[in-house]
């Protein structure tokens, strides 16, 4: 499957998951190919799961002070704290013909190059499911996928140096909560990547657009000027509004 | 759960479920039916019994995804509770 690589392009966050919408319908519409998508971001981020409760997840006052940008993605999972150079997300839009009917097995298929790509770098991780890459001494990503009609959206952060106190500081990770059941799964211990391996976060990104082109025809390619004129209208309709990101 | 997921469940009303809140870390296809599975939830008296919640969870057209209709009902006992 020819897939095409999309390495830069620096956006704020409402327009990161503005773009995730904007590239998975026009997949499914036959206006792009499968892309591999790779992030770059302009300041602290919290991604919010679709389904969680903003203020369950986030310390609220504390993220407003820091100017952390918190968006509600177009999937669910959970909340993560990230940070410009300090993590590596990337996405593929692919068509739903090349992807597993079974969520799970496809979740570790989609997974499956960049862990051929980080234990070529010498780390030790494997794919947990559902929707985890572990290291034994943590969680050093996770991944969350959006089905529609015709398009998967997969789409994986990890962590490569994150700030791993002030994630805990701006997420309310281990805060007591009205219920005791409510300990979520980003309570696992966070796992990064430069504590393990030597390798640059750039010698990381490629490795992974290696390894992607091991399993896949990939040809390095940019987004077309309308797809962002389109994300970033669908962001300021959407993605950095209120009603969308605290409507939980 | 066994993937680690949380679904919690907020409700309010006294004799009967008036509204039901559903939020957490897990996956739905598609998203849209959270609303469902909320008004699955609405409408049952306070003493209703898991094989209820189950069934009217089981009854919404949707994939639930690292959770199963039982939890959902389980944690919709816990807010009663």
């Amino acid at each position: 499957m020819k897939l095409r690589v999309v390495d830069g392009g620096t956006y704020s966050e409402p327009v990161q998951q503005a773009l995730e919408r904007v590239l998975t319908d026009r997949l499914a519409d036959g206006e792009i190919d499968p892309t591999l998508r790779f992030w770059y971001r302009e300041r602290p981020a919290v991604p919010l799961g679709r389904f969680q409760a903003y203020a369950d997840e986030v310390a609220v006052d504390y993220a407003a002070e820091q100017g952390v940008d918190v968006v509600r993605r177009v999937t669910g999972g959970g909340a993560m704290y990230v940070e410009p150079g300090a993590v590596i997300t990337y996405s593929l839009y692919l068509p739903r013909s090349a992807v597993a009917d079974d969520v799970a097995a496809s979740y570790a298929e989609l997974d499956q190059f960049a862990i051929d790509a980080l234990q070529g770098l010498g780390l030790d991780v494997r794919h947990e499911p559902l929707n985890d890459i572990a290291h034994p001494e943590g969680k050093i990503g996770g991944a969350a996928q959006l089905r529609t009609g015709d398009a998967v959206l997969h789409h994986t952060t990890m962590s490569y140096e994150l700030d791993t106190a002030e994630m805990l500081r701006v997420l309310r990770i281990g805060e007591e909560k009205v219920s005791d059941k409510a300990i979520t799964s980003a309570e696992k211990r966070v796992a990064r990547i430069s504590d393990h391996v030597g390798a640059s976060r750039r010698e990381v990104v490629d490795a992974i657009i290696e390894a992607a082109g091991d399993r896949y025809d990939t040809v390095e390619d940019e987004l077309a000027e309308a797809v962002l004129t389109d994300a970033r209208d669908l962001a300021a309709e959407q993605f950095a509004t209120d009603a969308w990101n605290r409507q939980l | 759960m066994p993937d680690g997921k949380l679904v919690e469940v907020t409700l309010t009303g006294t004799e009967r479920i008036e509204s039901a809140r559903v939020t957490g870390d897990f996956f739905l296809e598609p998203p849209e039916a959270r609303a469902d599975l909320e008004a699955a939830i609405e409408g049952h008296p306070v003493d209703a019994d898991r094989e209820t919640l189950v069934e009217a969870i089981e009854a919404v057209d949707a994939q639930l995804i690292g959770f199963d209709p039982g939890d959902l009902a389980d944690a919709t006992l816990e807010a009663i509770a």
